[in-house]
């Protein structure tokens, strides 16, 4: 009986991070960023949902590590990131560009490439020595980190589920969206209703509440999540954070914020008062103008956040 | 915001900025520059969801001189121009390619009564 007891104990042991995990564990971890971008490539979605694939294509989303295609304004960041944080700070195990690994640059990446986990500390170094030769002028280099993003199954696979002991793991064959049923993609057999496609909680993922505390280093990029909960709903705000930035916009999954004249005929209405007079004391008469400048923010946040 | 008189002469300039101002590592009195030190927030300016923020501004239009020891104002024009804009500035300059985005213009024309007491 006792051994049986030992047996079945082991037995759990061995087999619940498979359970857990899913398909997650059984895949080796990408080497290279060509090996990366070719597992989350999101290519294959095109043929059957080829306007919004092109769409996405037009977003940040897109080029996530890289930023707005004219600058490269992320690229420039994570360098920054590396040469006034990572390399000047003690005990970061950074003392060249070189030593920095998916540890380090999960930092970043937690959102602007979550996938990097599913990677070793080679493609790590391939991310790194490409934004440093883009910064040194090297296009194709910025051409090479346009290849990773927040594509189809980020937001539709690994970040569909927040509540995963409630809802479950996200698993590799499935595909979430807004209804369950058979998915006909062969490397995504699988549909399946997310229960936060359309909720704040997808976008507060990433579009966050301040200091990432989970790092042993925190970062703040965003603060969007945590002014949309604890000042636009206490303002009795209601809407979600796709129905202005996907549906309102008509912009779809071209999800865009300050760069978009959509969006910012949408987040404010501004009212200017100006009046001209002169104001007098006994003998000394003077010219004066007043300008009275009324902003309303009608978003679902605080503008600007970070 | 800046005045101007009708020949382009820039008499008045003054600007607000709303941001959060983050502060390094979460300690101290320093704000902090990039996501990778930013923890925290020193104070904050941002505009807030459904809520409308005024600003004021008050523009002289004259010039002061000092004419056998009493104060005098001359006016700098009748007729001027006052542009209000609004730019969503992610960092750096404005005049950085790709970065600064105006989200609103409008010129006023303003006038100043001549004559009288």
């Amino acid at each position: 009986m006792g051994l049986f007891k030992r047996k079945h104990l082991l037995l759990g042991l061995s087999v619940m991070p498979l359970v857990i995990t899913g398909a997650l564990a059984a895949e080796e971890k990408a080497k290279t960023i060509a090996e990366l971008a070719a597992r989350y490539d999101s290519t294959s979605c095109k043929e059957c949902h080829p306007e919004i694939h092109a769409q996405w294509e037009k977003s940040i989303h897109a080029r996530s590590i890289f930023g707005d295609a004219q600058v490269g304004r992320t690229a420039a960041t994570i360098k920054t990131t590396i040469e006034n944080g990572l390399k000047e700070w003690p005990y970061s195990g950074v003392k060249t560009p070189g030593d920095v690994g998916v540890k380090q640059l999960m930092m970043c990446t937690k959102c602007h490439l979550p996938q990097l986990q599913d990677a070793e500390d080679s493609v790590a170094k391939e991310i790194v020595k490409n934004v440093y030769a883009f910064a040194d002028g090297d296009e194709k280099a910025g051409q090479t980190l346009q290849t990773l993003n927040i594509g189809c199954t980020i937001c539709h696979g690994t970040n569909a589920i927040v509540h995963k002991w409630t809802d479950g793991y996200p698993q590799k064959d499935t595909v979430y969206g807004s209804k369950d049923g058979v998915h006909e993609d062969p490397s995504h057999p699988v549909m399946k209703q997310s229960k936060i496609m359309k909720e704040s909680i997808l976008c507060g993922q990433c579009h966050g509440l301040g200091p990432n505390f989970e790092h042993d280093n925190p970062t703040q990029c965003a603060t969007l999540y945590g002014t949309h909960l604890y000042a636009y709903i206490p303002e009795g705000g209601q809407e979600k954070c796709q129905e202005c930035h996907m549906h309102k916009s008509k912009l779809g999954h071209n999800i865009q914020s300050y760069r978009s004249a959509e969006m910012a005929k949408m987040a404010l209405d501004v009212n200017v008062e100006a009046q001209a007079f002169q104001w007098r004391d006994v003998t000394t008469t003077t010219p004066a103008a007043n300008v009275v400048v009324a902003i309303t923010n009608k978003a679902g946040h605080a503008i600007p956040d970070g | 915001m800046t005045a101007k008189t009708l020949d382009g002469n820039v008499f008045y300039k003054n600007e607000k900025i709303f941001m959060p101002v983050p502060q390094q590592f979460g300690r101290g009195d320093k704000m902090g520059r990039g996501p990778y030190e930013k923890s925290g927030l020193l104070r904050d300016t941002s505009l807030p969801p459904h809520k409308t923020v005024k600003e004021q501004f008050s523009i002289p239009v004259y010039k002061e001189t000092t004419v056998d020891g009493k104060l005098v104002r001359t006016i700098i024009a009748n007729d001027f121009t006052v542009d209000v804009e609004i730019w969503y500035l992610p960092y750096g300059k404005k005049e950085d390619p790709g970065n600064a985005q105006k989200w609103f213009a409008v010129s006023k024309k303003m006038s100043i009564e001549k004559g009288g007491k």
